[in-house]
């Protein structure tokens, strides 16, 4: 809201304290001002008169002028002016030399060899909003009134503009400050002022009987007063009503629709006048049932439905309730009498009807935030006490009035130890009461309790917390202690599940990588070619962009994303993780994803140099379910029988713990890669919940072997099918209880192995918890292995 | 005889102390001590001296034999130094060479200062709750005290999956969710952190998507002084101590009183500079005493129990703690801004 300190300072005494002083205690009090800016300014100013004028010699567009500074003979100067109304006689803004103004600084220097002294000011040129201008002022210098003193220096003063503009931020809840009046009381309440405001009441109970009838068709409009006024002439608005509707950012059109604006400013209470000679009956009905187009105020068409508020008149409609007026029952310079129409209408249906037919209007927002209950009546007094003064209004017919309840005053009843245990303070009952008389609460004192009268206005302050909240931000936040919870104590721990979330991140980052977090909303294309999708993808009624449609039901797309973001940042090993939840329809889902994007190691220097390929992947995933306590047994990798479309077939395996599939694991599908420009690339994606949610082993402790073990190498040749495992799993079956571990330590193909084969180093280590092994032991049991190894697997053994 | 042995010895010591390597070493060994050797010879010459010399005689070679094995081993160990001195030399590597490249990942900096808040509050006591993203509008708005058509609720500002679904604009669901789980039973003690989301345009200070932590404390005397005081510790130990809170007065429509907590400037210490637009203050969050209907819609007598409730803005505070200037940083995930964020800081 725009806050006019001149204005302001009609209602509360102002004269000792600064615009800026007065926005430090507003916003401390809740009202929080996120600027000031002066109307207009500038130094070294004059009014002065142009005595002379001729065109410039060496310009098409320039003047130069003869202009009288001051009352002797000899206070005149040179100056040069560019502005096309320029002319003799005219009394001029005039910025002397020295004088610093919005547009900088003004010096005595010749323009193209012509001597000038100053310049010749328009009001954009003292910093007056242009919106506050008329397209004439706009265009030139300002046209001073033909008596305006000559050598008057308080140029500011003399136009009205000595003013300070306070932008200030309401909150919700305090719509009320919205109105002039009721921010006076605020910033009395707040200064502890007095506060007079116009006494205009029972200003419009004059009237003669009037046959004009109000019904109300809906219960949508609860109280509508209506007041015929059968003369007032049309004309301008004074200076003073002009300067109030441009500090408010509103703008002038004629003495009666000025007036009406006014007074919304004042009261808060939105009005509309209407020309009572347009309207096609003395009649008017609030509806809500109609479906039409209408022409409002601004000559734009509008749709209206069933359930906007309709004001029609004889069946007619004359104006969308609560927003805008119709086109035909305009104010204009013709008209000579008119209705008035005070009312409240429903806050949510006027703030869906101007949503939906985007009519974000000054009256819509105030129904919007809601109008206080004696608003209307307010609102007609003054409209009547200004007609009369300023456009010569008479003629005044009896105010009819609708629906309207007998209004009730609020009251609350605080105690001051409730206030005092809430808020963690000591204040006394006098400082209590002290705040509430400042706000006008007209507070009660009854041993600890305290009654408040709230005042009609005041319509957030319903209960004791209110109360509280008043008190607090009028005697200040400042006086509030610091202290910590007193009460039962409470044991603060993470879920086993989230401190395994926990830990998932530390060993990922432990492994180099690096988390991301990518945007949950994704685009149709990355739904339908989801991996492994959660389930039905949840979309949005109404989404922002094609890119942010559907919440993820998986998270393969957004990282792959990321990849080709950083690739075509020239970032080079991409190696990332996140953590995120996924969604489907009813369903909800954690995962973690893992893509490894170049190399895991990378230092040719030390020749540590480690492609991020299946098995880089396949080590971190292992590592990471066995650290968080899933033993090596529990985890399985099998042949990927899932998802062929993303994973390349043949480097790719599914991922499981116990009964539990967690995802599919491996080299990205190169057709799939190259939609994301990628090359070799390798992608996890984890189902979270059995990880998180399983139960993991138990740390085991054994004894140490006290006898010495013994390691024996075996060179094998197989068919090149033959994995791994089937090769273990023979050494396992067949090595009894002396093997004690078991590994793979080399894989060849090629030179000096026939083609279709491999050869295959494998390590054991023999050993028994009891005794030292004897030679004999060993060789049985490594014995047993190979011959095994030859019938399974028709393993040839090399030398 | 004397004489020779004298002789024999000086010339010996002398000998082994100029030698200078273990080869010349090993010959002079030879020469003194051998078998064939100078003082093996003195030995021999005993024989040929009158009995009663003999035993003098003979003390005095040992004695001179005992001086040169001595001063050989002596000789021997200096020597021997000197080689393995020479072998490290020629061992001698480039130090200045980087050590292995030792890569660490990192940690998504909104995650970090997740875990510092919520490592933060479980000292205190919290316990931390979860909650859906796809959220009924029951949590998300009717039970925080923002009904149907409150002006809080704009289309603009929510992304709606259907009337009664949608994604949830604040964490303040997970606290109603909470609420209603404790069936009004006292006390509650949480934090409750994760993603939101709001129908933003995405620019360098807006974000449709981003994080926040929020937490709810609910007890017989819970008062908005705990309240200062739990942020204020809070304060100092995400921005390092010596920060002081500021409350000053907003509006929530599911607290009341309703404040915006502003720390003092942990850039300039209060004193004013640019990151504060030198008011010496920077507002870091919302909070509040829990509304008394808010307590009421979720099985709670307002008179008997009062609560406050904080909302932090993880982005905001990241961005402030570590200067970043942009928000959209945090989900483009460029490794060369992640990698920024290599420690708990």
């Amino acid at each position: 809201m725009k806050l006019s300190y001149k204005w302001l300072s009609e209602y509360v005494d102002l004269h000792d304290i600064t615009p800026e002083e007065l926005a430090d205690r507003m916003t401390t009090a809740g009202l929080e001002v996120e600027g000031i800016e002066k109307a207009a300014s500038g130094t070294n100013l004059v009014i002065g008169e142009v005595l002379e004028c001729w065109d410039h010699p060496d310009s098409d567009h320039l003047h130069v002028t003869k202009t009288k500074i001051g009352p002797n003979p000899e206070d005149v100067t040179q100056i040069v002016c560019g502005a096309p109304n320029c002319r003799a006689g005219l009394k001029v803004i005039t910025a002397l030399p020295g004088s610093e103004l919005p547009v900088g600084k003004i010096g005595a220097k010749p323009v193209r060899g012509q001597e000038s002294n100053g310049m010749l000011c328009s009001l954009s040129e003292l910093g007056v909003p242009k919106s506050w201008q008329s397209e004439y002022q706009l265009a030139g210098i300002e046209e001073l009134p033909a008596d305006a003193p000559v050598g008057e220096t308080n140029v500011i003063g003399y136009l009205g503009l000595d003013d300070t503009i306070l932008d200030v931020s309401l909150t919700p809840n305090r719509a009320d400050c919205s109105s002039m009046w009721n921010m006076a009381k605020e910033v009395g309440a707040i200064l502890d002022r007095k506060v007079t405001w116009p006494d205009y009441e029972g200003c419009a109970d004059k009237g003669t009987p009037t046959d004009f009838k109000v019904s109300l068709a809906t219960d949508k409009c609860s109280c509508f007063y209506g007041k015929v006024v059968n003369h007032v002439e049309v004309g301008p608005s004074p200076e003073w009503l002009v300067r109030c509707l441009h500090a408010a950012g509103m703008n002038s059109i004629n003495n009666v629709v000025d007036i009406s604006n006014f007074v919304m400013l004042e009261t808060g209470q939105p009005l509309h006048y209407y020309n009572l000679a347009k309207l096609p009956a003395h009649e008017i009905t609030v509806v809500d049932d109609r479906d039409m187009k209408m022409t409002a105020l601004d000559g734009v068409e509008f749709d209206i439905q069933k359930g906007d508020l309709l004001i029609t008149t004889g069946g007619e409609a004359t104006g969308i309730a609560g927003i805008m007026g119709g086109e035909e029952s305009m104010i204009d310079e013709n008209t000579t009498a008119i209705f008035i129409e005070a009312a409240s209408f429903n806050p949510v249906s006027v703030r869906r009807t101007s949503i939906r037919l985007n009519l974000l209007t000054e009256a819509a927002q105030r129904f919007t935030k809601g109008v206080e209950p004696l608003g209307m009546h307010k609102a007609v007094d003054r409209s009547v006490q200004l007609l009369e003064k300023y456009c010569n209004a008479s003629g005044f017919e009896e105010t009819v009035v609708a629906g309207c309840e007998n209004y009730t005053p609020v009251t609350v009843t605080e105690t001051l130890s409730h206030c005092n245990a809430l808020l963690g303070t000591a204040f006394t009952m006098e400082q209590v009461k002290d705040v509430l008389r400042r706000l006008d609460f007209a507070p009660e004192v009854n041993g600890d309790e305290i009654i408040s009268h709230i005042p009609s206005y005041r319509t957030d302050i319903e209960r004791q917390a209110d109360i509280d909240e008043e008190v607090i931000r009028l005697i200040g936040f400042d006086s509030l202690g610091s202290t910590l919870p007193m009460m039962e104590a409470t044991v603060g721990m993470k879920t086993p599940a989230q401190k395994m979330r926990d830990t998932t991140r530390d060993i990922m980052s432990g492994f180099a990588l690096h988390e991301i977090v990518t945007y949950t909303l994704v685009s149709d294309d990355y739904i339908r070619s989801a991996y492994q999708p959660v389930g039905e993808a949840v979309e949005l009624a109404m989404p922002m962009s094609e890119a942010r449609r559907f919440v993820r039901t998986s998270l393969m797309n957004s990282v792959l994303e990321c990849l080709q973001y950083n690739e075509a940042h020239q970032n080079v090993n991409n190696n990332v993780f996140e953590i995120s939840t996924v969604y489907g329809k009813g369903i909800e889902g954690e995962r973690l994803a893992v893509a490894l994007d170049g190399k895991i190691a990378d230092d040719p220097l030390h020749h540590t140099v480690k492609e991020g390929d299946f098995y880089a992947l396949k080590g971190i995933l292992c590592a990471w379910l066995e650290r968080l306590g899933y033993s090596g047994s529990r985890i399985q990798v099998k042949e990927n029988r899932t998802d062929t479309e993303h994973f390349h077939p043949y480097r790719s395996a599914e991922l499981w713990l116990d009964k539990n599939l967690l995802g599919v694991f491996g080299e990205v599908h190169p057709a799939y890669a190259k939609k994301f420009d990628l090359k070799r690339t390798a992608y996890a994606e984890i189902d979270l919940k059995p990880v998180f949610g399983g139960r993991t082993s138990k740390i085991h402790y054994a004894p140490l072997d006290r006898y010495p073990s013994v390691s024996r190498d075996i060179a094998l040749v197989v068919r090149t099918e033959v994995t791994a495992k089937e090769i273990l799993d023979v050494v396992r079956k067949f090595g009894k209880k002396l093997v004690r571990s078991s590994e793979i330590f080399d894989v060849y193909e090629g030179e000096h192995v026939e083609k279709g084969y491999k050869s295959v180093a494998l390590r054991i280590i023999y050993a028994a918890g009891d005794h030292t092994l004897k030679e004999e032991e060993i060789a049985g049991a490594h014995g047993a292995i190979v011959d095994n190894l030859r019938k399974a697997l028709n393993a040839e053994l090399r030398s | 005889m004397s004489d020779k042995i004298e002789q024999v010895q000086s010339e010996a010591l002398r000998a082994v102390e100029e030698c200078g390597s273990a080869e010349e070493l090993q010959q002079l060994r030879i020469r003194y001590l051998g078998k064939k050797g100078s003082i093996q010879e003195l030995m021999a010459e005993m024989k040929s001296l009158p009995k009663e010399e003999k035993p003098a005689f003979g003390q005095k070679v040992n004695l001179l034999k005992a001086a040169v094995s001595q001063a050989i081993e002596a000789r021997q160990e200096v020597l021997s130094a000197g080689e393995m001195d020479a072998r490290l030399a020629a061992e001698k590597i480039d130090i200045t060479l980087p050590g292995n490249r030792t890569e660490i990942g990192t940690i998504h900096p909104l995650q970090l200062i997740r875990r510092e808040l919520e490592d933060l509050f479980v000292g205190m006591g919290y316990t931390i709750a979860e909650g859906p993203e796809v959220e009924l509008d029951h949590y998300n708005f009717e039970l925080a005290n923002i009904p149907k058509d409150h002006p809080a609720r704009d289309m603009q500002d929510t992304f709606y999956i259907d009337p009664n679904t949608l994604l949830r604009t604040h964490t303040t669901a997970m606290q109603m969710r909470e609420l209603e789980k404790a069936e009004g039973k006292l006390p509650i003690k949480l934090i409750c952190p994760g993603k939101v989301y709001r129908r933003d345009d995405d620019d360098a200070t807006h974000s449709h998507q981003f994080m926040q932590c929020e937490g709810l404390v609910v007890g017989e005397h819970i008062t908005l002084a705990d309240l200062k005081g739990t942020l204020e510790y809070a304060a100092n130990v995400m921005f390092g101590g010596g920060r002081k809170i500021r409350f000053r007065p907003s509006y929530f429509p599911f607290t009341e009183p309703s404040v915006e907590v502003d720390v003092s400037c942990p850039f300039c210490n209060g004193k004013g500079c640019s990151v504060c637009k030198h008011s010496g203050w920077i507002e870091i969050l919302g909070a509040g005493m829990v509304h008394p209907h808010v307590l009421e819609i979720n099985g709670f007598d307002p008179e008997k129990c009062s609560g406050f409730a904080f909302g932090i803005g993880l982005e905001r505070m990241t961005m402030l703690k570590y200067g970043i200037d942009d928000i959209r940083n945090f989900y483009t995930n460029d490794l060369r801004f992640l990698k920024t964020f290599d420690r708990f800081d």
